[in-house]
């Protein structure tokens, strides 16, 4: 008989078993994965300059700090809005998490700080804060963001996994230049809101500096 | 009864007496609570059935002699008697089977826990308590709750004492700063929705203007100008906004704070985003209460 192969044969033993686990296992789990993976409705992906904000996000390394993953506790929900979904995550590439909560988390961030705030407490954080350990992050007034390889990245997720750019993102220079005045426009919009000259200054010469792009993936996080 | 019986029970009662004797060294009263005392009789029934069970076996072990019809295989010369099931071990299969049945397709479907139920439970249970607690919350309470509120909410803005961190949020130890009054009289506002609409931009200019701002800056406070008569018709003679069909100019009243933590608002100093939702109707009287307080 059959199973008196098997006994003999350890190897494809334990091969049979783990088929047959993993078969179970993914009965279990990937309907209910599939159903949670997809996009909220009226989720829309994250514009040009957002994403831009979200590389200097990456860049500075706030996810050491804080956490983007408001979970379903009460005492969360209270500080920081309403649990998050996983379907809100799905135009996140990679996602944001993070693990540690030296500071608050910023999953919701948008809905309860302004860009006014944010330009305040970026350039000194304990002034904003009193007893606050986040240091100051003056360079991000004067580097500039890298919205050109934001761009890319848009393209190149769009084409990579669908998702939903307009049919104006294309992968040539031409098509750069012709986005490129929204993202300035947006960027504008956010300067507007923000007291520094330097940064209204350079935001009128075409340059983006890393916190208006920042702000604008801060404002985003809703 | 044999010799063997009475040495188990004789054993079962030196357990059952040294337990005793343990427990009782320990200061517990065991007939003073119930479940002490359901706890010693079970303890107690073990140690008896576990005596005249293993009795019963010994003896078995010792007189029985095989009989029956052996199977018809046997491993390595070790053969097995044809017995029936034992029906208590075959009903507890057939218990067990029938349950499976019910949690695979009844129990674990209809009754599964999940977190978010977990969660929308524990809100609703706190949120109830909370209101019939703080239904008719004193001025104290009220006071408390708006300072623990505030320094959670508004704190990260307006600073922990309410002063708005020198001119970066809305100083809260005063109404408006002249600065504030001049910026409206120029741009207008029409962010809250008051009954009275919209203030059109340049209700005043020059002189005017700068005179307006500082009597309504220095708190309404020493002569009138003549020029706050465009004001006064909205706001009213005493500044305080008519019973909320306008911006009240020297309080932070019920219907600003209302206003405001539902809408947000935009000045000169900044923006302040919308708190709607984020706090229940007792928590936003709490927070009126508070901000009071601050510029009293």
């Amino acid at each position: 008989m059959f199973f008196h192969w098997l006994e003999k044969n350890p190897f494809f033993f334990a091969a049979g078993i783990s088929i047959v686990i993993s078969f179970a296992g993914l009965l279990e789990i990937v309907p209910n994965f599939a159903e949670a993976a997809r996009p909220l409705v009226d989720l829309k992906p994250r514009t040009v300059l957002q994403l831009a904000g979200k590389n200097v996000y990456k860049k500075d390394n706030c996810i050491s700090c804080h956490s983007q993953m408001i979970r379903p506790f009460k005492s969360e929900t209270d500080r920081y809005g309403a649990y998050s979904l996983s379907g809100e995550y799905v135009y996140d590439r990679p996602f944001l998490w993070g693990s540690k909560r030296t500071g608050p988390d910023l999953h919701r961030v948008g809905n309860y700080r302004t860009t006014d705030w944010h330009e305040n407490h970026m350039w000194d954080p304990p002034a904003i804060v009193p007893g606050s350990i986040m240091p100051a992050y003056k360079h991000q007034f004067t580097n500039l963001a890298d919205i050109e390889t934001a761009y890319a990245e848009a393209v190149t997720v769009k084409n990579a996994f669908n998702t939903p750019y307009g049919p104006e993102f294309k992968g040539t220079r031409a098509a750069w230049e012709a986005h490129k005045p929204k993202v300035l426009e947006e960027a504008k919009r956010i300067a507007d809101d923000m007291k520094n000259k330097d940064i209204k200054e350079a935001v009128a010469r075409g340059e983006v500096p890393e916190v208006v792009a920042l702000i604008a993936y801060l404002n985003s996080l809703k | 009864m044999n010799a063997l019986t009475i040495k188990a029970l004789a054993f079962a009662a030196i357990l059952i007496i040294a337990t005793i004797a343990v427990v009782t060294s320990l200061d517990i009263d065991i007939m003073g609570d119930f479940v002490y005392a359901v706890t010693m009789g079970g303890a107690i029934a073990i140690a008896v059935i576990t005596a005249f069970v293993t009795t019963k076996y010994i003896n078995q072990m010792k007189t029985d002699t095989p009989s029956g019809d052996l199977a018809d295989e046997n491993w390595d010369g070790i053969g097995e008697y044809e017995n029936e099931l034992p029906s208590g071990w075959a009903y507890a299969f057939l218990a067990t089977f029938l349950w499976s049945m019910w949690y695979g397709f009844l129990g674990y479907p209809t009754n599964a826990y999940s977190q978010i139920g977990e969660y929308n439970e524990e809100v609703l249970a706190y949120n109830e308590k909370f209101e019939s607690l703080h239904k008719n919350a004193d001025a104290a309470t009220l006071l408390e709750m708006g300072e623990s509120i505030y320094l959670v909410q508004c704190a990260p803005c307006h600073g922990n004492t309410g002063d708005g961190l020198s001119g970066k949020a809305q100083d809260f130890t005063g109404r408006m700063t002249k600065e504030q009054v001049l910026y409206v009289i120029n741009n207008g506002s029409n962010q809250l929705g008051y009954p009275m609409g919209m203030m059109p931009p340049g209700m005043a200019a020059g002189k005017d203007a700068e005179d307006i701002a500082t009597y309504v800056a220095g708190g309404m406070q020493g002569e009138k100008p003549a020029s706050f008569a465009a004001c006064a018709s909205c706001h009213g003679e005493d500044g305080k906004g008519m019973n909320g069909m306008a911006p009240n100019l020297a309080q932070y009243d019920d219907t600003l704070m209302t206003l405001v933590l539902e809408k947000g608002k935009k000045g000169v100093i900044g923006t302040m985003p919308s708190f709607k939702d984020r706090l229940t109707p007792v928590q936003q009287k709490a927070m009126t209460v508070y901000i009071q307080s601050l510029s009293n």
